[in-house]
């Protein structure tokens, strides 16, 4: 799927993403959607602004990103430690795989009244929906990338001595790196859909709250919107940071 | 202590082999009950810095004499002895080379022959000055840097064979180890097989379906008979190298061995 060069393919994406925003700009323009319920782009933003300061909107942005960051951190060292156990050690993968795999089909947000009775409305319920969010597909990732190391690795480590805790973390953690990259990613959308739909919930700060709050308080439109948007953007971002991340760690041996 | 001295190897009455397989037996459970004879009293003596070859067909159990040699496989009954010890496990002095290269891809040309080198006692740098000697030795000292997936078929077995001698092995096992590269590739990796042969004089197990590349290399050929594999024959190549393949008594050997594999 390569096609011309990074910046070409970067080029056609912002132009898609340009089209759109003209054409629901001209829609508005045109009287084609009614500017009371759906703003263009343009006007949207125009009037979040004077309707709240920056600091507000940046204030809620940093709060979900915080929840965010830390629950997925949970989510990813827990389903890491947790998925290379349950591969390597026959015995623990026996224990702990039906206990994931009868977890794993709960929506996170089902979660939520309980995580509301046990941690109450403070951060640590989010941290834990968040958690839930990255840690099945991550533990699902380590747990497929450690039982499907190539053999003929295996058979060549053991010809240079190495066995136990030596060829896990030098053979078999390398080997699975490609999966987990794959799972981490997964896991971090997830963490942020979760999350969003926590602060709608169950919050009062975080761009799931705020817009939300806009909505209940018979706020404005344009600051929901706005949200929206901005929701969108700091996945983005975040996301391609993680790719970036991602190729540094393991792009040059495995490509892509 | 996997080195073993010439002076220990000569202390014993005549020349004591350096590879001593002794009535060595395999059987594998087969699913539904029953077992399968794999290898039967196999008993081969294999001199020091002798270069032998195993030839068969598919099934015939060459990888798994190979890989109880190596340490890698238990045997069912008999026994191994490398410089007159015990074959118990891998790290007494075997060194593997596989048919997929079986480097590891996170890590560089450099990092994996260091890799070979990781159960020595010497200091980081003295591995490192070690590998690089090495790569030097198969001819990619200017590839130290690539990883496996930017390197050739051919340059990732030079590695692969640049790495089972980092720990400098009294033994080299190598398990059709160009088997997956093309007939040019081919043989320029034997006559580089055997220059670094001649640099560094190692025992040579070489397993290979190929009679050609058998006889270019070897000392001398076992013929393996499969169901359940026996030594069928066992032939001294007595050519001077560099050997031609358009050579007559080249061609009689390659007769020999043919016959006795199609019989």
């Amino acid at each position: 799927m390569r096609s011309g060069s990074r910046m070409g393919d970067a080029m056609w994406g912002l132009a898609g993403i340009l089209i759109v925003l003209a054409a629901w700009e001209l829609a508005t323009r045109l009287g084609a959607i009614d500017p009371t319920i759906f703003p263009g782009p343009i006007a949207a933003i125009r009037s979040a602004a004077q309707r709240l300061p920056a600091s507000v909107f940046l204030d809620n942005m940093a709060w979900s990103l915080f929840r965010v960051v830390g629950g997925f951190i949970l989510g990813a060292v827990a389903g890491t430690v947790i998925g290379f156990a349950a591969g390597w050690y026959r015995g623990f993968g026996y224990f702990a795989r039906p206990l994931i795999e009868l977890l794993r089909p709960i929506p996170p947000l089902a979660w939520i009244p309980l995580a509301i009775i046990w941690f109450g409305l403070g951060e640590p319920s989010k941290f834990f929906i968040v958690f839930l969010g990255a840690f099945f597909p991550i533990v699902t990732s380590a747990y497929h990338g450690i039982t499907h190391v190539d053999p003929s690795l295996i058979r060549a480590s053991r010809s240079f001595g190495l066995k136990g805790l030596g060829m896990l973390f030098h053979v078999g953690i390398p080997a699975s790196a490609p999966d987990l990259a794959t799972g981490l990613r997964i896991g971090w959308g997830l963490s942020f859909g979760v999350l969003v739909a926590a602060e709608l919930i169950a919050a009062n700060r975080g761009l799931g709250f705020m817009i939300m709050n806009e909505r209940t308080s018979g706020g404005s439109v344009s600051v929901i919107i706005v949200g929206i948007l901005l929701i969108g953007l700091l996945n983005l971002v975040t996301d391609a940071a993680l790719a970036a991340f991602i190729r540094r760690w393991i792009g040059r041996w495995h490509g892509g | 202590m996997s080195r073993t001295g010439p002076e220990r190897a000569s202390s014993a009455a005549g020349a004591a082999p350096m590879i001593d397989i002794r009535h060595v037996r395999k059987q594998f459970d087969v699913r539904g009950g029953g077992e399968a004879l794999v290898l039967d009293d196999i008993n081969l003596s294999i001199a020091a810095n002798q270069f032998l070859s195993i030839v068969g067909r598919s099934g015939c159990g060459k990888t798994t004499l190979l890989n109880i040699i190596a340490g890698l496989d238990a045997a069912s009954g008999g026994e191994v002895l490398i410089a007159g010890r015990r074959v118990v496990g891998p790290g007494q002095g075997q060194g593997m080379v596989f048919q997929q290269h079986a480097l590891f891809p996170w890590l560089t040309a450099l990092e994996n022959v260091v890799f070979g080198a990781r159960s020595l006692p010497l200091a980081k740098a003295e591995k490192i000055d070690r590998a690089r000697e090495l790569l030097q030795l198969v001819g990619l000292e200017a590839s130290a840097g690539k990883y496996p997936r930017e390197m050739s078929g051919g340059m990732q077995q030079r590695i692969a064979i640049a790495r089972a001698l980092a720990l400098d092995p009294d033994i080299l096992l190598m398990d059709e180890p160009f088997g997956a590269l093309d007939e040019l590739t081919r043989i320029e990796m034997q006559q580089e097989l055997l220059r670094i042969w001649e640099a560094r004089r190692k025992t040579v197990v070489f397993i290979t379906h190929s009679i050609g590349e058998a006889l270019t290399l070897s000392d001398r050929v076992i013929l393996l008979a499969p169901h359940p594999g026996r030594v069928a024959r066992d032939i001294a190549i007595d050519l001077p190298r560099p050997r031609s393949r358009t050579d007559r008594r080249f061609n009689e050997f390659y007769e020999q061995i043919w016959s006795g594999l199609s019989s």
